[in-house]
């Protein structure tokens, strides 16, 4: 993976050390609120609820056991011992004081890490697929293009105070792991005919408050005018989009009110203007990114261990059927630690576990960690006849629920327990939908299900792409909770379909047990997922579990 | 119709570490929301409001937020002053366990 | 009224007033507060809510003469406008001073009247903060009308209070009951604010006064300014605010003041003066910019313009970093200039963008001095762009 040169160390010691003159600045009041407020959001320091919350940034999600240390380190010396896993391959401390928050990014910086752009209207950290570099459905490996679109987008003077935050994600698979049609720009690294890389480009995706699928703005575009043609976007969006209204500054707003076909025209021209702008020094650069992106050495060996541990341990059987993923090397897999232990915080991992993990990732796989934009961790490169061992320490750790994919691994946003922007709270309903399931003892049966709650219409929680999306808003000042249904995050993203009225906190967890009881009712096997039978059926059996009393009305009436 | 004015307390975070905070009769800026200055008049909450937004050193974000009298003191009139006053659900962290040495 | 300055430090004053005035009368602390020597020059400020007319009445009957200090955030209600007339007018209050945010200021960072959308904390900063903060400069003294009844701590309220070493405030109402509030508008039949009839729960400015149904919360703060866009303006009968006003002559006298220009070498005065003309106007060779002009235009224009000057209406808007970055790939050579609300810590991304100067208003220079622009002004080091376009 990638390591900081001199040049990335250097600019991220200096970018420390301008943040601890602005925090002094600061609190000796030569800076206002309204002026600091920009420079410590770009830093990634925002105020919550109840006290600072430092956002960092997991880079594509890929980081080393070092650096997963390190995060263990700050989280008992700065926060409260623990640390927050988010849906944007970041990490969240919700407890630091100002005063120490450069403190902080120096112990950030002493392993190659920062939160530079974790906030504010600015290109934000470069998402890609958490299976990255290991997947056996990709095509390439999307960091490194990740990678340098990290370095062009850091401190780019002309996009540091955009209409509005911009998300860009990258996935190197057909098979879409990165949410990639929800992003500002998304891009699916593929092939032409002659078998160089390039990419398909979308913009104008994005939940929250007018959710939107991004269109497609190129079909291909060469690996060499990546950083041109994304630059010819970000110019456009910055003189097009909207700063009357925060609510319509997004560029998804820009591509609907001015049609795809004009912003494409746009970008096309401003493209031209950019290219001479880039010598080519930049796929220079890159070459010498991509090399440290290479595949480690995988070792040969027998799997026989693994076979054997399946056949002796139901529980370990149970776990590697959910959490398990397949490598492009047969006697490799990918583990997916879950961090959405039934009836805990989903995302958050305590500083002993973030040990557990950065050991197991050095001693069985390769050194590697990635995070997930489902709040998991993942150890991209373990020798299947490790697992059994692997399994073992993280259960000690409890760390080794085996609910990858399934109704209890649910994204979740802080919510209002922790968030300011929050209409209602997420963590608890999460909890008890966890628990109750494991109650149940069904979500084995139910299968592939992804429920995603968020706690305001801003939809961190990304519900609109749950298959189940909750979204818990203020109604009358009490907690209100609504369905939407068929939503999909992948390849093919649809956005999901508001059921009917909202349901209470109490109400919310007996509606999701409907909903699933029905899906077990109707469903023509365990081949078919909920998902499938939802577009198979359509909406009103799902609308009649949730709202009985008005399917008996219905039928009365018939 | 005639509506009666909803009580208001002056709340902001403090700047050093965030913390919620309540600015009190005298002048105080106070971590529970028991001890805040329960304003019963709309224009004296203005003013007051003025004199919070004033201390650019100590505060962030002052605003009013509803609350009402109860016997030991204001309390939150809607439920996300709930849990500013009293912190997360999911841990005991924040004011329910620095309060309660108070 | 000048305090006597042998009289000593805030803290002692206030301590010897609260003990010779302990037992008085809300009337007659005020009575006292307005001559005695100890408290200084004085004014009242209010809102003209609801509540405040008691105080005012108090004064009109005392000394009509006294300051009051009222702020327009050019965002009231008609009805709070209307009303402060009526009760000045009524009380032959003979010295309101209307304080507004400076026109200079709004300028710069509410060109569109649209601040409070983006960033309600930063308006109220704006036109209630800074307006107050200055007003008050001049005194030594001011009257509010807290009590003592709110809230259940009992907390020590005294009618004399030291405000940070700088201020006395005075608190004549501290001792009264709601009651004592009702009774003496009802007693001295004072009018009462028409919004506070109608079902307005508080009045402040307009777009972030909230309609409030039964059992419904008002938003509150930055969260309530999340919503704003939903609430407010559409639900005001009338007409909501008014234009701006004309300067006083304090305003014009700051805003006469020269302008600094910013470069790597320090500040410096404005060697043009503000001589800059519309790109509109043929042959102009000092084009001024707005940020939502469209540089396009000017391809084939640019030969023989020696500057170009584009405004930064809020620093928080990044146009015009795009358009200088587009005016050096269309070929120009000459000047460019940054103008309005830029900040210190910009100063490497407008100098990176193709900018070669930074215009800033003397306010600005003075609250951010050369040190902290000079801490930006290593623009060339630890360089991205410059690395990946190979110009490091």
């Amino acid at each position: 993976m990638y390591e900081y040169g001199e040049f990335d160390t250097a600019y991220v010691r200096d970018r420390v050390a301008q943040f601890r003159a602005q925090v002094e600045r600061r609190l000796d009041g030569s800076l206002t609120e309204e002026e600091f407020r920009p420079l410590r959001l770009m830093n990634g320091l925002y105020l919550q609820l109840h006290a600072y919350m430092l956002r960092v940034a997991i880079p594509y999600g890929t980081l080393n056991s070092r650096q997963m240390r390190q995060l263990a380190h700050i989280a008992e010396r700065w926060d409260k011992g623990y640390g927050h896993f988010t849906t944007r391959q970041n990490i969240q401390y919700n407890w630091p004081r100002l005063p120490e928050v450069p403190d902080i990014l120096d112990a950030l910086a002493d392993v190659g890490m920062h939160a530079i752009q974790t906030s504010g209207n600015t290109v934000r950290n470069v998402t890609a697929d958490h299976f990255a570099g290991a997947a056996a459905d990709e095509v390439a490996d999307p960091r490194p293009y990740a990678e340098l679109l990290r370095q062009w987008s850091t401190d780019h003077p002309e996009f540091q105070f955009l209409p509005r935050k911009f998300k860009i994600g990258v996935t190197g698979a057909p098979n879409d792991r990165a949410v990639i049609r929800s992003h500002d720009i998304g891009l699916e690294l593929r092939r032409d005919a002659a078998g160089a890389p390039g990419f398909r480009v979308f913009v104008g995706g994005g939940l929250g408050r007018t959710p939107m699928v991004g269109q497609e703005l190129a079909a291909f575009i060469p690996e060499r005018d990546l950083l041109p043609y994304v630059e010819a976007i970000l110019s456009v969006y910055n003189l097009l989009g909207r700063r009357d209204n925060k609510y319509k500054a997004r560029l998804k707003i820009a591509v609907h009110e001015h049609g795809i076909d004009t912003i494409r025209a746009l970008v096309d021209e401003a493209f031209e203007e950019r290219c001479a702008q880039f010598s080519g020094i930049d796929q220079e650069l890159l070459s010498g990114i991509a090399a440290q992106f290479a595949r480690p050495a995988l070792e040969q060996r027998g799997v026989a261990p693994y076979h054997a541990a399946r056949e002796a341990d139901p529980v370990f059987r149970a776990w590697a059927d959910t959490n398990l993923a397949d490598h492009a090397d047969g006697a490799h897999a990918i583990v997916t630690i879950s961090l959405k232990p039934h009836g805990a915080t989903p995302g958050d991992a305590t500083a002993a576990q973030m040990r557990v993990m950065a050991d197991l990732a050095a001693r069985y796989g390769h050194d590697q960690l990635r995070i997930s934009h489902e709040q998991n961790v993942i150890l991209p490169h373990v020798h299947r006849a490790d697992l059994p061992q692997v399994h073992g320490a993280l259960k000690e750790a409890g760390l080794a629920t085996a609910n990858v994919g399934l109704v209890s691994d649910i994204i979740a946003c802080p919510g209002m327990d922790y968030c300011s922007l929050a209409t209602a709270r997420s963590i608890p309903i999460a909890q008890d939908i966890a628990t109750r399931f494991e109650e149940l003892k069904l979500e084995h049966e139910v299968g592939p299900l992804k429920i995603k709650i968020s706690g305001c219409i801003n939809a961190c929680g990304h519900h609109h792409v749950g298959h189940i999306g909750i979204l818990g808003l203020d109604r009358a000042g009490v907690e209100n909770y609504q369905v939407t249904l068929g939503g999909d995050g992948s390849e093919t993203t649809v956005i999901g379909q508001r059921a009917g009225p909202g349901f209470s906190a109490d109400e919310i967890v007996p509606a999701v047990e409907r909903l699933v009881l029905a899906y077990l009712d109707l469903r023509e096997g365990a081949e078919e997922t909920f998902l499938e039978l939802y577009r198979r059926l359509g909406a009103q059996p799902f609308k009649d579990a949730l709202y009985p009393e008005q399917a008996r009305r219905r039928r009365d009436a018939a | 119709m005639t509506k009666a004015f909803t009580p208001k307390v002056v709340t902001a975070n403090a700047l050093v570490d965030g913390d919620v905070i309540y600015l009190t009769a005298d002048d105080r800026w106070s971590r529970a929301l028991q001890e805040a200055e329960l304003i019963e008049d709309e224009a004296h909450a203005q003013l007051r409001l003025l004199e919070a937004e004033r201390q650019t050193g100590t505060v962030v974000g002052a605003y009013l937020a509803d609350a009402r009298a109860g016997p030991g003191g204001p309390e939150p009139a809607h439920f996300r002053e709930a849990f500013r006053a009293r912190g997360p659900s999911n841990y005991a962290h924040g004011k329910q366990t620095e309060l309660s040495d108070v | 009224m000048r305090h006597d300055p042998s009289s000593g430090p805030v803290a002692a004053r206030v301590e010897a007033l609260n003990a010779r005035y302990r037992n008085h009368a809300a009337i007659a602390v005020l009575r006292h507060a307005l001559s005695d020597p100890a408290v200084g020059r004085i004014a009242l400020v209010s809102s003209f809510g609801a509540e405040s007319v008691v105080l005012l009445h108090m004064i009109a009957v005392l000394d009509r003469a006294t300051p009051v200090v009222f702020i327009d955030t050019q965002m009231l209600f008609a009805e709070t406008l209307s009303y402060q007339a009526e009760v000045a007018a009524q009380l032959g209050l003979s010295d309101v001073r209307t304080i507004r945010a400076r026109p200079a200021a709004l300028a710069a960072h509410d060109p569109d009247r649209l601040l409070h959308k983006s960033d309600s904390d930063a308006c109220c900063a704006l036109r209630k903060a800074e307006p107050l903060e200055r007003a008050l400069a001049p005194f030594d003294a001011w009257i509010t009308g807290r009590k003592r009844f709110q809230g259940q701590t009992r907390a020590r309220l005294d009618f004399f209070e030291n405000e940070a070493d700088q201020r006395i405030k005075v608190n004549p109402l501290a001792h009264w009951r709601p009651a004592d509030v009702r009774d003496y508008m009802l007693n001295n039949r004072l009018p009462r604010h028409p919004l506070v009839a109608r079902g307005y729960p508080s009045i402040g400015c307009a777009p972030c006064t909230g309609r409030v149904k039964d059992g419904e919360d008002p938003r509150a703060g930055r969260w309530r300014g999340q919503e704003k866009e939903e609430c407010g303006i559409h639900l005001v009968n009338g007409k909501l605010v008014r234009g701006p006003v004309a300067d006083d002559a304090r305003q014009d006298q700051e805003e006469a003041a020269m302008n600094v220009i910013v470069t790597d070498t320090g500040f410096a005065a404005d060697d043009r003066g503000g001589d800059f003309q519309s790109p509109d106007l043929p042959g102009a060779t000092a084009l001024d910019l707005a940020p939502d002009a469209d540089v396009s235009v000017l391809q084939g224009r640019l030969e023989g313009v020696d500057i170009i000057r584009i405004a930064f209406p809020a620093f928080s808007d990044g146009r015009g970093f795009t358009m200088a970055r587009r005016l050096r790939m269309m070929g120009f050579a000459g000047r460019l200039r940054a103008a309005g609300h830029v900040i210190a810590d910009q100063y490497a991304m407008a100098r990176r963008a193709g900018f070669d100067e930074v215009e800033i208003t003397p306010d600005l220079a003075r609250r951010q001095p050369w040190e902290q622009w000079q801490a930006r002004a290593d623009w060339r080091t630890h360089d991205y762009q410059k690395r990946l376009r190979g110009l490091a």
